[in-house]
């Protein structure tokens, strides 16, 4: 596209461009700057610190080491990798399996759409107020349905037991995430051509053949992206699991993000909750690398 | 096990079959989705008596009543919340459609080196975790004296949701023909003028798919809004409304009742502006 001016004139000779470009690249470098940038250096400088606001003293990696030679930050990784890809999975299975159905010409498909885009639209906070009150043990409607039903004896307290509550926390997340995924596979379900399921029928291809050889292939490079960034995403959740649990009973819901935000909030330790930052950032920055290698994302802009 | 073949179940049971599997997985998904917010459209608008009388929670609406959102305004700061959440909400989708815009623009349309770095920039950021970048911004602004302001939480909101209004509207202005700016210069407007009068129109709907989505980060933030706002008269309804189920005095009546008023601006854009919303998606999904 746009094969014109600028192929012919270098950038300098359009007319009014230099202080175009001062326009329209200022605000993006000083807010960079400002709001990443300078955070983000901050940050790195400041995990380098015993008590770095206050009364700094040089430390080196000192708050590094002590976080990764405590055994309770394997349990929190842990937690963060069980939450992420539990989240993830579930969402994906269940975003997979309504985008199929929509796809079909069924009655009330569009309907249906519009209905999955509550969940997430709906702020965490509503969501959360949503299941303490199905989840709750007192009145909650999840327990009232279960011993109705002869299933259990007495509620369960289910985000604050331990065998509960990170299910409990898995399911308020995936309620409002699963539409993520959703809306991403059926866009792409949408852009399958017809013709390909007709000729395959001709062929006397099953569902199931057919669903292997045409639909899945399609949809390979948005589950590659479903997987990826909604992982990341859920990985560094940290208001879902605060707003149910506060990482509790015990540490079983602890992940990382909630052990920054106590770090620095209920233990006012700086240097370590920036140490512990900085070690989602080298994490992220990990997957960061994984996830440009596999899309080459930045190609779609790049002309 | 021979139910793929034709000897036991011809085409048409199979193909009935199916159709009665697709309306029941419709069914138990949708089931899924409605029930959460059907508890709380009732509970909100009965009254508690009502809601647990005789010890079960009763769920069938027997009355409507505008009596939880009374107690709401008599007994707490909602109204301060809400006004909060407005301004900041309001100001960062301001600042971040209008970074994005800018910045959309001049990296459509103006050729550098390093271009690809950018835009690896751009998303690396937007994958970024609210809480890490939380911690030294709320360093900066203690030292700064601006913790409890409006501005602080604006910028903090604006970090999280303009790396991929950015994004957005950086591939929205290439979808924009240079052509159409070239005839607007060829008959002498300056490029001010073109940008505003002619690239701007055409790039409604992806200024207004990144405005949804900077106001959905926003008026949805927890995170930035729990921790630069520590001050009682400062809290967002999301952080006020949070402490409201350890208060004695406030039931699930009356969270149920904020927590539909907090659903009303993204319920109102969902119903007026589902198209635009979609379209943020299939650019490659909001967070």
């Amino acid at each position: 596209m746009s094969v014109g001016l600028r192929e012919r004139f270098s950038p300098r000779e359009l007319d009014g461009s230099a202080w175009l470009l001062l326009v329209s690249f200022v605000p993006l470098v000083a807010f960079f700057v400002v709001v990443w940038v300078v955070p983000i250096a901050y940050a790195l400088g400041m995990s380098l610190f015993e008590n770095p606001v206050r009364n700094p003293v040089f430390v080196g990696l000192g708050n590094y080491v002590s976080l990764l030679t405590e055994p309770s930050f394997w349990g929190f990784l842990w937690n963060s990798v069980v939450y992420a890809v539990a989240t993830t999975g579930l969402s994906l299975v269940l975003g997979l399996g309504l985008a199929l159905v929509v796809n079909q010409k069924i009655r009330g498909g569009g309907a249906l759409r519009t209905l999955m885009i509550f969940p997430y639209l709906l702020p965490t906070l509503v969501v959360i107020f949503m299941w303490k009150f199905i989840l709750d043990p007192n009145i909650g409607i999840l327990n009232q349905v279960l011993e109705n039903a002869g299933l259990i004896d007495e509620p369960i307290a289910f985000f604050s037991t331990l065998t509960w509550a990170m299910p409990a926390v898995v399911i308020t997340s995936v309620w409002k995430f699963a539409s993520f995924a959703f809306f991403i596979l059926l866009a792409r379900l949408q852009a399958i051509d017809p013709d390909l399921y007709e000729r395959a029928r001709v062929e006397g291809a099953t569902t199931w053949q057919a669903f292997r050889d045409i639909t899945m292939p399609h949809l390979r490079g948005a589950i590659l992206i479903i997987l990826l960034v909604r992982g990341i995403w859920m990985f560094n959740k940290f208001d879902i699991i605060y707003l149910t649990t506060r990482g509790g009973p015990l540490q079983e819901t602890t992940t990382l993000p909630i052990r920054v935000f106590q770090i620095a909030f209920n233990e006012v330790d700086f240097g370590r909750a920036t140490a512990l930052a900085g070690i989602m950032f080298f994490l992220l920055a990990g997957a960061a690398v994984v996830y440009f290698r596999t899309f080459a994302p930045e190609a779609e802009v790049s002309h | 096990m021979a139910t793929a073949d034709s000897s036991w179940f011809d085409h048409r049971t199979q193909q009935r079959l199916q159709r009665v599997a697709l309306y029941i997985t419709a069914l138990l998904i949708t089931t899924f989705v409605i029930v959460p917010v059907y508890l709380m459209v009732v509970i909100a608008l009965q009254s508690p008596a009502a809601t647990f009388a005789g010890g079960q929670v009763n769920l069938i609406p027997k009355e409507i009543t505008a009596r939880n959102f009374l107690v709401l305004l008599e007994t707490t700061e909602t109204v301060r919340y809400f006004t909060n959440s407005l301004i900041v909400t309001a100001s960062s989708t301001l600042l971040s459609t209008a970074i994005a815009i800018a910045a959309g623009y001049g990296l459509t349309r103006f050729e550098f080196r390093g271009k690809s770095i950018a835009a690896r920039a751009v998303l690396f950021s937007y994958m970024f975790s609210p809480i890490v970048l939380a911690i030294p911004l709320y360093v900066i602004f203690f030292s700064l004296g601006l913790l409890n302001s409006y501005f602080a939480l604006t910028l903090a909101l604006t970090a999280i949701s303009a790396p991929f209004t950015i994004w957005l509207m950086w591939q929205y202005f290439q979808t924009v023909p240079l052509s159409l700016e070239e005839a607007a210069w060829v008959r002498g407007a300056s490029r001010f003028r073109t940008v505003w009068d002619v690239v701007l129109p055409v790039a409604r709907p992806g200024y207004i798919s990144a405005a949804i989505f900077a106001f959905a980060v926003a008026w949805n933030d927890f995170t930035m809004a729990r921790i630069v706002m520590s001050n009682d008269d400062m809290y967002t309804i999301n952080v006020g409304a949070s402490l409201f189920l350890d208060r004695v005095t406030i039931g699930w009546g009356e969270t149920m009742a904020v927590s539909l008023l907090i659903s009303i601006p993204p319920f109102l854009i969902a119903l007026f502006l589902q198209r635009y919303l979609l379209q943020g998606f299939s650019v490659g999904g909001l967070e």
